[in-house]
């Protein structure tokens, strides 16, 4: 029997009309992210980027329209937002990524496309052309830098190099490093001891700074520089007692506690080294080719500026990564692959990355555009020559899937500070932070399964 | 006869039309036409509350029960498990210890400080105008700006605060790092006084003129005058400013500004003294991606607030004083 109008509403009329707003409903909300979905991808020549604000510039943007008639629309990255829009089914069709941590995070999740099929048939980047970095973004289910790839980095530096400003070492009476032969890590601390300068309290020159990109993968990385690996092969656990990670650990806490230059501890208020050391207040600066980009717009920064090599340790192994590689990547539930990947060809291969290849903020991730890195000035060719002699030395260090470097950062942060003031021993250090990131990595693994 | 006894048009036209004439239009009744109008004024805020307050507040609630991080495929649902481990995380408790204290502290000097700018600048002052303005003036800098201006002015080389220690030949002290970060986080809260200020200024003006004149007709004191009357007419504004105090600064996200790196993982770089609880939730969902452990701190939060605001309740009833004119009540 049909209910009629105005009869009063019995159990099954109002559970059908409620499965039916509820329908509505749905549909309602997905018609809503559709809709943004629909207004972002339109007739599949616009793409959503989620990008930091100097990724991509309103110039950039205007220029994609111009040259390959895509439509780009940029999302403030942030990873929250990122997870939101997962999470809702709306990815957008590019995402800014740090290759050397993200990439292994993301693609164990399921959540990158693999990009292989587009490569193999793109004309713009080819395999043969990519840089070694771009292995950052690979992932063969178990070992970063093997098997697909989900990303490419858009330029890199290696980032266990550093800058020196040679007024600062010589109003110190200190001697330069070797042009193309690396010191060791306890040298470099004990020339960042002499070249500091105090006074009232206060630091004037700071002797040097050497942080990394990211706490975790600047301790991987000392760690393979000591000879071990800071994680397990299966990635699953830290073992920061093992004579080269303890080694390594006990090295970056030294740096700390003497307070030669910016830490947790003693935060630097700009938050990267570009400024003190334009200010000529800072004597070494652990930041790759790309700071080349600042120095090199200051004419009177540059000429007393010098790169060096990644230092290392003795009995170690000679070793110099890039611990960013930052690119981009493209979700697999993007609704816009193709126009994603137009966007994706011309960023990493076409004008953009010729322009951020000349520009000197980075190395570029074409081989075939190295030849515009700038040269033309005496100290920009002595930085190349430096440069290329470390290329020979790069090599990807595989980060854990299991957990992002925040969150082992975040651990670091929260448990290093007292071995950095002297109160806890830096064995003591070791087993704790073996216990907070392992409990870490362990529900991340019970998570990815 | 009540509004509600009236009886509608309907009940007065007695019996339905007859057949083939056209139906008036039912009449509804002045009660059902105020209910409806009430609900059609309130529906904005009703709606608001639910889609933007209840709704996340119940996925919060789900999600405390889960070990959700956003992105992996394998969360699973763990019961109460997340507020098993809340109770044995030390970050938690101590977070939550440092957050009282902090509370403790900075509602306290905060209402004294607010409150003695509101009474100097109730007197009959030249510029009072200009004065009110000045001092009001912090409360409306945007909180970023003004952690970025404190981070400058507190920095350990360069800050103006430790210049001036210079100047009378003290040693540079690093403000934002422990022991002193909680300091500068204090002052932060009491540099925004000029809120509770003019709440106190608007309750100063409310005191009827007449019983502190009698009062000092009568040989009071300054002081016996504010204790005696001030104070306790006082009392209603002073309850709201306490309360809302606990809660604002149980909620505080000042320490976030004056974090040298504010991102997720820089949070939990902040001095310990300044690792407040909702520091510990951010870190957690941000920086650990526990999302559902992290839903489980803020539930207990907000019970806890609710909790501090009885007792906030509870341990004032007997001492605030509702000037309510007994016979509006009848």
């Amino acid at each position: 029997m049909r209910p009629h109008a105005g009869a009063a509403l019995s159990r099954r009329r109002f559970l059908s009309l409620s499965a039916g707003g509820a329908a509505a409903g749905a549909a309602a909300l997905s018609g809503c992210a559709m809709q943004v979905s629909n207004a972002v991808s339109g007739s599949g020549e616009t793409v959503t980027v989620m990008a930091k604000a100097d990724d991509i510039s309103p110039e950039l943007i205007k220029q994609a329209q111009k040259d390959i008639g895509v439509k780009i629309n940029t999302v403030l990255y942030s990873t929250s937002k990122l997870i939101a829009m997962m999470t809702n089914g709306n990815p957008p069709d590019l995402v800014r990524g740090v290759g050397a941590v993200d990439a292994p995070y993301y693609a164990a999740r399921g959540v990158m496309e693999d990009l292989d099929p587009y490569f193999a048939k793109s004309s713009v980047l080819k395999l043969d052309d990519l840089d070694p970095v771009n292995d950052l973004w690979r992932y063969d289910g178990r070992t970063q830098g093997k098997g697909p790839r989900y990303g490419m980095a858009k330029d890199f530096s290696q980032d266990s190099m550093f800058w020196y400003n040679t007024g600062l070492f010589d109003e110190a009476g200190v001697d330069y490093p070797a042009e193309l032969e690396p010191v060791t890590y306890e040298e470099w601390l004990d020339k960042a001891k002499r070249l500091t300068r105090r006074k009232n309290g206060q630091t004037t020159v700071f002797g040097g700074s050497y942080n990394g990109v990211l706490t975790p993968n600047l301790l991987a990385s000392l760690t393979v520089a000591a000879g071990g690996n800071l994680f397990t092969d299966d990635f699953s656990r830290v073992d920061f007692t093992a004579p080269e990670a303890r080694k390594a650990l006990g090295w970056y806490i030294d740096y700390c506690r003497t307070k030669v230059g910016p830490s947790i501890i003693q935060p630097d208020p700009n938050t990267w080294d570009g400024p003190t050391f334009q200010a000529n207040r800072l004597a070494m600066s652990n930041s790759g080719y790309w700071l080349g980009g600042l120095i090199n717009a200051d004419k009177k920064l540059a000429p007393l500026s010098r790169l060096a090599p990644a230092p290392f340790f003795e009995g170690g192994t000679r070793v110099s990564p890039c611990q960013a590689g930052t690119g981009f990547w493209i979700p697999s539930k993007s609704h816009n692959k193709d126009a994603a990947w137009r966007v994706f060809e011309w960023f990493f291969g076409e004008a953009p990355a010729k322009a951020r290849a000349s520009g000197g903020w980075g190395i570029p991730t074409l081989k075939s555009l190295r030849s515009l890195m700038p040269a033309q000035e005496d100290y920009q060719k002595r930085v190349l020559k430096v440069q290329e002699a470390e290329l020979k030395h790069y090599s990807v260090i595989a980060f854990t899937p299991y957990a992002t470097a925040d969150s082992l950062l975040g651990l670091f942060n929260q448990i290093a500070p007292a071995a950095m003031n002297g109160e806890m021993s830096v064995d003591t250090l070791a087993r704790r932070l073996n216990s907070a990131m392992n409990e870490q990595l362990k529900r991340g693994k019970e998570q990815v399964g | 006869m009540t509004v509600d006894q009236i009886p509608s048009v309907v009940d007065r036209c007695g019996s339905a039309p007859a057949a083939g004439q056209s139906r008036p239009r039912p009449h509804t009744s002045i009660a059902t036409r105020r209910h409806r109008a009430f609900y059609m004024f309130a529906s904005p805020w009703i709606i608001g509350f639910a889609l933007l307050t209840i709704a996340p507040m119940a996925y919060a609630l789900w999600l405390s029960f889960t070990t959700f991080d956003g992105l992996s495929p394998n969360w699973h649902y763990v019961g109460l498990g997340n507020y098993r481990e809340l109770f044995s995380d030390s970050q938690t408790w101590n977070s939550l210890g440092r957050t009282g204290l902090f509370a403790i502290t900075s509602v306290p000097l905060s209402i004294i400080a607010g409150l003695g700018l509101a009474v100097l600048v109730n007197r009959p002052l030249k510029a009072r105008g200009l004065f009110r303005t000045l001092l009001y003036l912090p409360a409306v800098v945007p909180p970023v700006g003004a952690g970025l201006a404190f981070k400058q002015l507190f920095d350990q080389n360069s800050g103006a605060a430790n210049g001036a220690l210079n100047l009378f030949g003290v040693d540079a002290l690093g403000w934002l790092a422990d022991p002193y970060a909680r300091y500068v986080l204090i002052m932060t809260v009491l540099w925004t006084a000029g809120n509770i200020m003019i709440i106190s200024l608007a309750g100063l003006q409310d005191i009827p003129r007449e019983l502190l004149e009698a009062a000092r007709l009568d040989g009071a004191s300054a002081w016996r005058s504010f204790r005696s009357i001030t104070v306790p007419l006082l009392s209603p504004v002073l309850l709201f400013q306490t309360v809302t105090g606990v809660i604002a600064s149980v909620q505080t996200i000042m320490p976030l500004l004056l974090a040298p790196d504010p991102t997720p993982a820089g949070i939990t770089a902040l001095p310990q003294s300044n690792y407040l609880y909702m520091m510990h939730v951010f870190a957690e969902y941000f920086a650990f991606g526990r999302y559902g452990y992290a839903s489980a701190l803020l539930w207990v939060l907000f019970v806890l607030i609710l909790v501090a605001t009885g007792l906030i309740f509870k341990a004032t009833s007997g001492v605030v004083f509702y000037n309510v004119d007994p016979e509006a009540k009848k």
